[in-house]
């Protein structure tokens, strides 16, 4: 479903990302495990072409696109690959103007072209899926950070993706507002939804996850199941990085 | 005052003209600020440093030189246009240049979060930027822009001197017939201040109900 080859990122003159191969099937759900700054964001960003790729290629879904097609081409591949793709930040990104339902309906109106109320029955049928249809006609400034997360991933529900990336959906949230999302995002897994998870929540992980993926320096350093990586991890960088983020 | 009174049907004709002039210089200029401010961003290098160079220029050179260009210098190429039109066309190029400057503050403002959003839903950027990214510089444009739309109420009267009979022009053909100043003079401020003090009201009316959803 997803697959990169040799995909290697550079700002300027510092290199981010260092050929990653990469291969996730459909039904899986990977956590993208790493100290800060190891690439974690830039890597889910190249997935859904937010960031041009610098070498390599990528494919999504038998879209592919790579380093060496002409600038044109490779934009309008990217825009088909963030079509089938879904993202959720750290920072929600809601739009500040548009109320809960807008915020859902604006690009199955604009992309999938639906007309109006076919979309707003959709956009409901999204927000009740987070458990939030009442709350359909508030303004993002008027709800927990804890609905408004749920609000950015029925956005990305709406549009039908193959595959959710979320980058750190919960890091932005007090602590007892985490638990909502989370149980959004197990039911997500649990109907057999694609998702690639870049999160600090340990336990998420190990219970929801069928793939670990360790990354450091814009490396990935290891891979495995999760009941192997968080028992047994194989590299010493891995023990490290764990025995850190288990102090908490 | 029994003099403005009287006259106050010719007044009130010159003040129909100022804001004639206002309102469709506003509604041009919006629509050259918003082009050049999205051309100054997003062109390629020629078309945005051809946007550059008119900023410059207007913002340079004083509205009084731009309109004697407009209505008497084209008529050197055989371009004659009325007093009106010359104004009007004069004054959207000038006040275009102001508010793109606006309107590229405000769109920058807007965080990369939201376009990055609108494009993960696979909204292309013509349609990021009309939908998400415009309607929120909107908001943080509305107060810069009133206080360009009042400015450049009080600067139509510069259009007199290209013989539109705008209400600064019409007191002065009043005070050539009657002879007299401080009635008329101060008959047109009070002109001016109620026009501008009404389209105060109605920026702030349209601020607050932007402002609703924050
Ligand atoms: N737009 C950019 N321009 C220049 N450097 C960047 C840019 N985006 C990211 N980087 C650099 O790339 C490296 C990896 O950043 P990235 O955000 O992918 O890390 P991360 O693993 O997501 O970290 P964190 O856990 O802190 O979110 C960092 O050194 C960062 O400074
Ligand atoms: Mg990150």
């Amino acid at each position: 479903m997803i697959q990169t080859r040799g995909l290697s990122k550079t700002f300027g003159t510092h290199t981010v990302l260092h050929e990653i191969d990469l291969n996730i099937q459909a039904g899986e759900i990977v956590v993208l495990l790493g100290p800060s700054g190891s690439g974690k964001s830039t890597l889910l960003r190249c997935l859904n072409g937010l960031e041009d790729l610098s070498a390599g290629s990528i494919e999504v879904n038998s879209i592919e696109v790579t380093s060496t097609m002409k600038l044109k081409e490779r934009q309008q591949r990217m825009l088909q690959i963030r079509r089938q793709t879904g993202m959720v930040f750290q920072q929600f990104n809601l739009y500040p103007h548009k109320t809960a339902l807008g915020n859902v309906t604006e690009s199955l109106r604009m992309v999938k072209k639906l007309e109006r109320t076919h979309a707003r029955h959709v956009g409901e049928r999204m927000l009740s899926r987070v458990g939030l249809l009442e709350k359909k006609d508030q303004y993002p400034s008027r709800l927990s950070g804890g609905q408004q997360q749920r609000v950015g991933i029925a956005r990305a529900l709406a549009m039908e993706p193959e595959i959710i990336l979320f980058d750190e959906p919960t890091s932005a949230l007090d602590p007892e507002l985490v638990g909502e999302v989370l149980d959004v995002m197990k039911s997500l897994a649990q109907e057999g939804m694609t998702m690639i998870v870049v999160t600090h929540e340990m336990k998420f992980a190990r219970q929801v996850a069928n793939k670990v993926i360790f990354m450091d320096e814009g490396r990935i350093i290891e891979q495995s199941d999760p009941e192997s990586f968080f028992e047994r991890p194989a590299t010493e960088r891995a023990q490290r990085f764990l025995s850190k983020v288990m102090d908490y | 005052m029994q003099l403005v009174w009287d006259n106050l049907p010719f007044l009130l004709k010159g003040a129909g003209y100022t804001l004639l002039i206002t309102i469709i210089s506003m509604f041009f200029g919006l629509i050259i600020g918003v082009i050049v401010a999205i051309a100054r961003m997003q062109g390629n290098r020629p078309i945005r440093w051809v946007a550059r160079f008119y900023v410059s220029i207007i913002r340079g050179t004083p509205v009084l030189v731009q309109l004697v260009i407009v209505y008497y210098g084209l008529t050197d190429y055989g371009i004659t246009l009325d007093a009106i039109p010359a104004a009007c066309i004069a004054l959207s190029i000038n006040i275009g240049a102001y508010l793109s400057e606006t309107f590229r503050g405000a769109i920058l403002s807007i965080p990369k979060g939201q376009t990055e959003a609108a494009y993960a839903t696979g909204m292309t950027s013509a349609q990021t930027m009309w939908r998400i990214v415009l309607p929120q510089a909107a908001r943080t444009a509305i107060p810069p822009m009133g206080n360009t739309f009042i400015g450049m109420l009080k600067e139509t009267s510069l259009v007199s001197v290209i013989t539109v009979t705008d209400l600064l022009r019409s007191a002065d053909l009043l005070i050539a017939q009657y002879y007299v100043y401080m009635p008329f003079y101060i008959g047109i401020a009070i002109m001016y201040w109620i026009m501008s003090t009404i389209f105060s009201t109605i920026l702030e009316r349209i601020e607050r109900r932007l402002a609703k959803a924050y």
